[in-house]
């Protein structure tokens, strides 16, 4: 592990920094890449990223896909049309997945990350009704039934 | 809350829909219509809480669209959640006398606006033996002009609105011949609709920036009436004039309409001319689809 300097980063070697996942593991990723994240930014600004960053909210399996996706996202000179392709790839997983990806960006703030993985989710939930979301996504709702008739009907409007 | 979750919602494994918090349910809402969002609002905390974000809705609405809530008392929108902005807009603003409406098309956001024959210049409008006016739930505006007959048939009009930048279609909503509802039942009459197929109305536009868009159509058809049977009597069409793009919302677009047929040797007559739309264009084009 090489110490950092405040200095901008030679040509080579690449300047890195270390992820430690919640269950260990270690990634590295290069700074640049890095960058793209506004949590891990600000602490390469205030050199808190000499050593490896502890993520104990990210598994190694998730943490793995996201250091992929920044490195990709950084790389200079691709072209959109084939990013864009890439992007839809990325996010052809499994729900889980997808949740994990949008909780590990919001935490990490990773804007772009972010909005993809939420636009697949978007796409996911068009159209369906919520009892059928109920069901397909296994979620519970907390609402009385009072409540969720107050919901009903101040919501009506957008209906008419 | 993190990706160690394991089956708190009862997947079994990872996270599920309901483990999304508030914030993030508002980023995936920036991709949803609001009659989306507002389906999805009971599904948990969370979407209820996202559903109420000022952030979600101010995306929602035009950049511009105070200058809608300028139209309305201050009272009414004072203190309101850009959530209850976007549904009292969503609802028709009467603009100046309340012979133009405008309002924001639900899903899209986008500002659309109708304008009476009350608002228009038409030609022998106040000599009953041309035109009447008739009230019909039929129209927003709870009346329509009815032309019995004429030789100088001509309709103007125009407005001045800080329309978003888009791009927007003109058209005329028109009604072959008089109806009426008989115990319940709809009846058309024709005894006055004569002379649309002679000769082709002409539809015109233009506006302050120098746009100019035609088009012409014989209302009437009698020729394929013995063929097909007339489409075009008895029922609301909309006539296309054209369209006009709008760059900037400052300043405030002005635009001239018309619909003339002025050949004076032919009389024409049996007509309804409810109100001018004024939409955009790719709006129109999917609510035909729809309508198809």
């Amino acid at each position: 592990m090489s110490s950092s300097s405040s200095s901008s980063s030679p040509s080579c070697p690449k300047k890195m920094i270390t992820l430690k996942s919640s269950d260990g593991e270690t990634f590295e990723i290069e700074e640049i890449a890095a960058l793209q994240s506004k949590t891990l930014e600000s602490m390469i600004d205030e050199n808190c990223a000499s050593t490896p960053v502890p993520l104990p909210n990210i598994t190694g399996k998730i943490l793995a896909k996201v250091v992929e996706y920044c490195t990709k996202h950084a790389e200079v000179g691709a072209d959109a049309e084939s990013l864009r392709a890439w992007d839809a790839e990325f996010v052809s997983v499994d729900h889980p997945t997808l949740f994990d990806y949008i909780l590990a960006a919001n935490f990490l703030e990773i804007p772009t990350l972010l909005n993809l993985a939420c636009q697949s989710v978007a796409d996911m939930v068009k159209g369906k009704t919520p009892d059928e979301i109920h069901k397909i996504f296994n979620i519970k709702s907390t609402f009385t039934p009072e409540e969720e008739e107050e919901l009903r009907r101040e919501n009506q409007w957008a209906f008419d | 809350m993190g990706a160690a979750l394991s089956g708190g919602n009862g997947s079994g494994v990872g996270p599920g829909l309901g483990d999304i918090p508030e914030s993030c349910v508002a980023c995936v809402f920036l991709y949803l219509t609001p009659p989306e969002i507002c389906n999805l609002a009971r599904l948990n905390r969370a979407f209820r809480g996202a559903a109420s974000s000022d952030a979600v809705w101010e995306a929602k609405l035009p950049a511009n669209y105070h200058d809608l809530l300028d139209l309305l008392p201050p009272e009414r929108y004072r203190n309101l959640s850009k959530k209850d902005i976007f549904a009292l807009l969503s609802r028709p603003v009467p603009v100046g006398d309340g012979n133009k409406e405008v309002w924001l098309d639900r899903v899209t956001g986008r500002v659309c606006m109708s304008i009476s024959a009350r608002a228009m210049a038409i030609t022998g409008i106040e000599d009953r033996r041309y035109w009447n006016w008739l009230p019909t739930e039929e129209s927003r505006f709870h009346e329509v002009a009815y032309l019995q007959q004429i030789w100088w048939f001509e309709v103007d009009g125009a407005v001045k609105f800080p329309f978003p930048a888009d791009i927007y279609t003109i058209s005329f909503r028109l009604h072959l011949g008089k109806f009426s509802k008989r115990l319940g039942r709809r009846v058309c009459y024709f005894e006055h609709t004569h002379g649309w197929d002679i000769k082709p109305v002409k539809f015109e536009l233009s506006t302050s920036d120098g746009q100019q868009a035609s088009s012409e159509c014989r209302l009437d058809d009698t020729v394929q009436d013995e063929i097909n049977g007339n489409h075009k009597r008895g029922c609301w069409i909309d006539y296309k004039v054209g369209e006009f793009i709008v760059s900037h919302t400052d300043p405030a677009t002005e635009v001239r309409f018309s619909m003339k047929q002025i050949d004076c040797t032919h009389s024409k007559g049996g007509l309804c001319v409810d109100a001018v739309y004024i939409v955009p264009s790719d709006l129109r084009q999917r609510k035909r689809r729809v309508l198809k």
